[in-house]
C-alpha cells in the first residue's frame, strides 16, 4: 500500500466509525475491496490504533491513563474505584452496552494527574468520588 | 563496483547489495531471524545489527545499501553485547520455558531460533516468558498455530501475501501486545487459507504446524482388526532422507517401502499407480474438450491448496477446471472399492493412510465430497518422526518394491512432485490420445523448471498445436488467471498451490541451511533423474491401470470411472476480494 493510500484509509476508517461507533466487519472487506488489499491486512491495519475499534464499543468509552505522572497522583485508586463502580475490566464493555473502560497511556494532562477521558471530554485532577460522580451521570 | 571493508577484509560488491549480502560473498555470518531469502526485506528482528564506522547507531544488516568506504564491524564487543541482549528480548517472547516444550515441538530437529542461539554463544537468559495464556488456533483441518511460540517476525504474513498473493495474516496491535492473527481473529480454518503451508515451511519456530494424524495412524496400525494400507506421493521420496541427515535430493524409494513396511502397514502402495491413473482421466477429458471446444481453457486439479484458491478467488472459473480427482484421492476412491473388492475385505475394515508433502491434502480428505476415501494424511514430516520413534531409519534398509496391485507406475507419475510435471505427464498420454501414435520427444523441456509462469506449444497434429501453460506458487496462479481473463488463449493450464510444485510442499522436510531455491533444484532433479531412469515413462502403457480398467472401471470417462474418479467443487468466494 502506498503512504497516500494509508492516510486515505484511516481517515475513512474515521468516518466509519463516527457513523457506527466502530468499524463492522462488513466495512472492513469493503475497505479491502476497495484498496485491493486482502482483508486481514486492513483489519491489522486498524487493530494497530488502539483509538479504533473493530468491535462495537459501549455508548460511553471511559479511558483511565496510567502513564508515570498520573500513577505518581494515584491514578490506581481512580482506576480501583472505577473498576469496582462500573464492574470491569480494563477492555471490557458492560452487557448494557452503556460502557466501555480503557487503561490507556498518556492523554497530555500531566500536570494535571490524574486524568479520565469520557468519549471526547477530558477531566483533570480526579479523585475517586469525582470520578464515579462523572459517569453516574452518563446515562 | 563498490568497495567497502567488512571485519578488516576488503569486498567489492554490486550497487544496492545489501550489508547481509555483501557479508555473505566473504563468508561472513551475520545471524538472521526475520530475514528469507525469497522474501522481502522487514528488518523487524533486528539479530542482524553491525556497527558502521563514523556512524554512531547499529545497522541492520538486512536492510542496510553497502557504500563506497564503509568499513563495517559484524561481531564487535558492542554489537556483540546487543545482539545477545535482543535475542534474549525475543526468547522472552517465545514460550521456550519450563515444561520443557522445545522436546516436544514440531521444530525440535530444525528450530532457528537454537540455530540463532548457537551462532551467538547465547550465555544467559535474564527475562522470564510472557506469562498470557494465548489459545491454539484449531480452526484448520491442516495446520495449528500456537502464538506462544510466535516471535513475530512477519515471515508467515510475507510468505502467504507475498509468495501465495492470498494474505491470510496480519499484524495486529503493537508493541509487546503485537500479534499475528487472521482476519478479526477468525482462526486459519474460517477464512480464505488455501491449507497450502508455507507459513509452515517459513516459520522459523513452532509457531506454525500440520494438525497431526500421527496418533489416529498410530491406533490404526495397532488395531489387529483393520487392513492398513499405505500410498505415497512422488514428492515424498526425494524428500524423506532429509529428515533423517541426507542431502535435499536424496532418492530413497526402496528404503522408504521397507520402512514403511516395518512400521507396520500391511500393504505399500504408490501415488504414482493413481498419479497415471489422473492422466488417463483427465488427458482423456484434456482431449475431448479441446477437440470439442468445451470449456477452455482445462485447469488441472491435483494440487488441493490451488483448488481452494480457485474456489475463493476465482469461483466463475470453476467450470474450467478437470473434473478428475487428485491422485490421492483416486487411490483413497480406488482402494475402497476395487481393491477391497479384489481381496474380499470389508471397506469399514479398511484404513487408507497417505503419505504426502502437503497440509492441504489433510482438508482435501475431509471434503465431504471425497466420502472419507482416504482415512488419514501423514505430512513426509510426521512419516519421518513416526518412523524414527520406531528406530527405523529411512535411508539404511535394504530397498525394497511397492506391493504390485497399486504400486507400479510410469515415470511420468514421478515427475508429478515438480512444477510442469503434470502437464509433461498428460501431454505424453494426450499425443497418443489423439493420434494414436507414440510421443518421440519424450522430455518436454519447455514446461520444466522454476520460471513462476511457463508457456508452451505443442505441435499434436497438422491441425492442433496445443497451447499450454503452467503456473507454481499462487501468486503466479493469479498472474496466470489473470491473463487467462484478458483473454489469453490456452487449451490447459497446469496449476500447483507450491512455488516449485509439491516438492517444495508445506509437509515437506524444512531445511535451515540452503535456500529454498538450491532445496527445490535437488529436489526436482532427482526426480526428472527417476523419470529417466524408468523403462515405462507413459501412463498409458501402465499394465496395472490397462488392468484396472479392463477389470474394474471399463475405460477412462466411463461412468464408472466418473462415480469413482471425479468430482466437483464449491463456490466459495472471499468477502472484499
Amino acid at each position: 500500500m502506498l503512504q497516500q493510500d494509508n492516510d486515505i484509509l484511516l481517515e475513512m476508517a474515521h468516518d466509519i466509525q463516527d457513523t457506527y461507533g466502530y468499524i463492522p466487519e462488513r466495512e472492513i472487506t469493503q475497505l479491502a475491496e476497495k484498496f485491493s488489499e486482502p482483508r486481514a491486512k486492513i483489519y491489522g491495519a486498524l487493530e494497530f490504533y488502539s483509538m479504533l475499534y473493530t468491535e462495537p464499543t459501549g455508548k460511553y468509552i471511559v479511558r483511565i491513563c496510567d502513564s508515570i505522572s498520573c500513577f505518581l497522583h494515584d491514578s490506581d485508586e481512580v482506576l480501583e474505584a472505577v473498576q469496582d463502580y462500573l464492574e470491569l475490566e480494563s477492555g471490557e464493555t458492560s452487557d448494557d452496552k452503556l460502557f466501555t473502560l480503557e487503561v490507556v497511556e498518556c492523554l497530555g494532562h500531566c500536570g494535571e494527574g490524574p486524568v479520565m477521558m469520557v468519549n471526547d471530554r477530558m477531566y483533570t485532577e480526579l479523585t475517586s468520588g469525582r470520578a464515579i460522580e462523572i459517569l453516574s451521570e452518563c446515562q | 563496483m563498490i568497495e567497502l571493508t567488512i571485519d578488516n577484509k576488503k569486498v567489492a560488491v554490486e550497487p544496492n547489495t545489501t550489508l547481509l549480502e555483501a557479508a555473505n560473498e566473504i563468508n561472513v555470518n551475520i545471524p538472521t531471524l526475520c530475514f528469507a531469502d525469497d522474501l522481502t526485506v522487514y528488518g523487524g528482528c533486528r539479530l542482524c545489527v553491525v556497527e558502521v564506522e563514523g556512524e554512531n547507531r547499529l545497522r541492520p544488516a538486512c536492510n542496510t545499501r553497502a557504500r563506497q568506504g564503509m568499513v563495517v564491524k559484524t561481531h564487535s564487543p558492542r554489537v556483540r553485547e546487543v545482539r545477545e541482549t535482543l535475542f534474549e528480548l525475543i526468547i522472552a517472547s517465545h514460550d521456550i520455558s519450563c515444561e520443557l516444550n522445545c522436546l516436544t515441538c514440531s521444530r525440535k530437529s530444525s528450530c532457528q531460533l537454537k540455530d540463532v542461539a548457537e551462532d551467538i554463544d547465547v550465555s544467559r537468559m535474564r527475562l522470564e516468558p510472557g506469562d498470557e495464556e494465548e489459545e491454539y488456533d484449531r480452526s484448520s483441518h491442516s495446520i495449528v498455530r500456537e502464538p506462544n511460540k510466535c516471535i513475530t517476525c512477519a515471515r508467515c504474513i510475507r510468505k502467504c501475501e507475498e509468495i501465495q498473493g492470498v494474505g491470510v495474516f496480519a499484524k495486529a496491535s503493537r508493541g509487546p501486545e503485537t500479534r499475528v492473527t487472521t482476519f478479526k481473529d477468525k482462526g486459519m480454518g474460517n477464512v480464505e487459507c488455501t491449507n497450502c503451508g508455507q507459513c509452515v515451511v517459513s516459520c522459523p519456530t513452532g509457531a506454525l504446524h500440520e494438525v497431526y494424524h500421527m496418533e489416529k495412524v498410530w491406533d490404526a496400525l495397532y488395531d489387529e482388526d483393520k487392513h492398513v494400507i499405505v500410498q505415497t506421493a512422488p514428492s515424498v521420496r526425494v524428500a524423506i532422507a532429509e529428515a533423517f541427515g541426507e542431502e535435499p535430493g536424496t532418492i530413497a524409494t526402496g528404503q522408504m517401502v521397507a520402512a514403511l513396511r516395518r512400521l507396520g502397514f500391511d500393504r505399500v502402495f504408490d501415488t504414482n499407480f493413481t498419479a497415471d491413473l489422473t492422466i488417463m482421466e483427465e488427458g482423456t477429458e484434456v482431449v475431448d474438450r479441446v477437440v470439442n471446444n468445451d470449456r477452455l481453457p482445462v485447469l488441472t486439479s491435483c494440487s488441493p491448496g490451488w483448488i481452494k484458491f480457485i474456489e475463493h478467488f476465482y469461483p466463475e472459473h470453476l467450470e474450467n477446471l478437470s473434473s478428475a480427482k487428485s491422485p490421492q484421492q483416486m487411490f483413497g476412491a480406488v482402494a475402497k472399492n476395487y481393491y477391497a473388492e479384489k481381496i474380499g475385505i470389508s471397506p469399514d475394515d479398511l484404513v487408507v493412510v497417505s503419505i504426502m508433502p502437503c497440509t492441504a491434502k489433510k482438508f482435501e480428505a475431509r471434503r465431504p465430497e471425497m466420502s472419507d476415501d482416504v482415512d488419514y494424511v501423514l505430512t513426509t514430516r510426521e512419516a519421518a518422526r513416526m518412523l524414527k520413534s520406531v528406530g527405523v531409519n529411512a535411508c539404511d534398509l535394504e530397498p525394497e518394491d511397492y506391493d504390485e496391485m497399486l504400486g507400479v507406475s510410469s515415470g511420468a507419475g514421478d515427475i508429478f512432485g515438480a512444477s510442469g510435471g503434470v502437464m509433461e505427464a498428460a501431454i505424453r498420454t494426450a499425443y497418443n490420445l489423439i493420434t494414436g501414435e507414440e510421443l518421440e520427444e519424450i522430455e518436454i523441456t519447455p514446461v520444466r523448471g522454476l520460471q513462476g509462469l511457463k508457456t508452451a506449444s505443442i505441435p499434436v497434429t497438422e491441425d492442433l498445436t496445443l497451447r499450454v501453460g503452467i503456473a507454481h506458487g499462487l501468486n503466479n496462479a493469479k498472474k496466470m488467471m489473470e491473463k487467462i481473463k484478458a483473454g489469453e488463449e490456452f487449451h490447459f493450464v497446469e496449476f500447483m498451490a507450491c512455488p516449485g510444485g509439491c516438492i517444495s510442499g508445506g509437509g515437506q522436510p524444512i531445511n535451515t541451511e540452503l535456500t529454498w531455491q538450491e532445496v527445490r533444484e535437488r529436489r526436482i532433479a532427482s526426480l526428472y533423474e527417476i523419470d529417466e531412469n524408468k523403462e515405462m515413462r507413459r501412463s498409458h502403457l501402465n499394465p496395472k491401470i490397462k488392468k484396472l480398467y479392463e477389470e474394474y472401471l471399463e475405460e477412462p470417462g466411463s461412468a464408472k470411472a466418473h462415480k469413482l474418479l471425479h468430482t466437483d467443487y464449491t463456490v466459495r468466494g472471499v468477502p472484499g476480494a
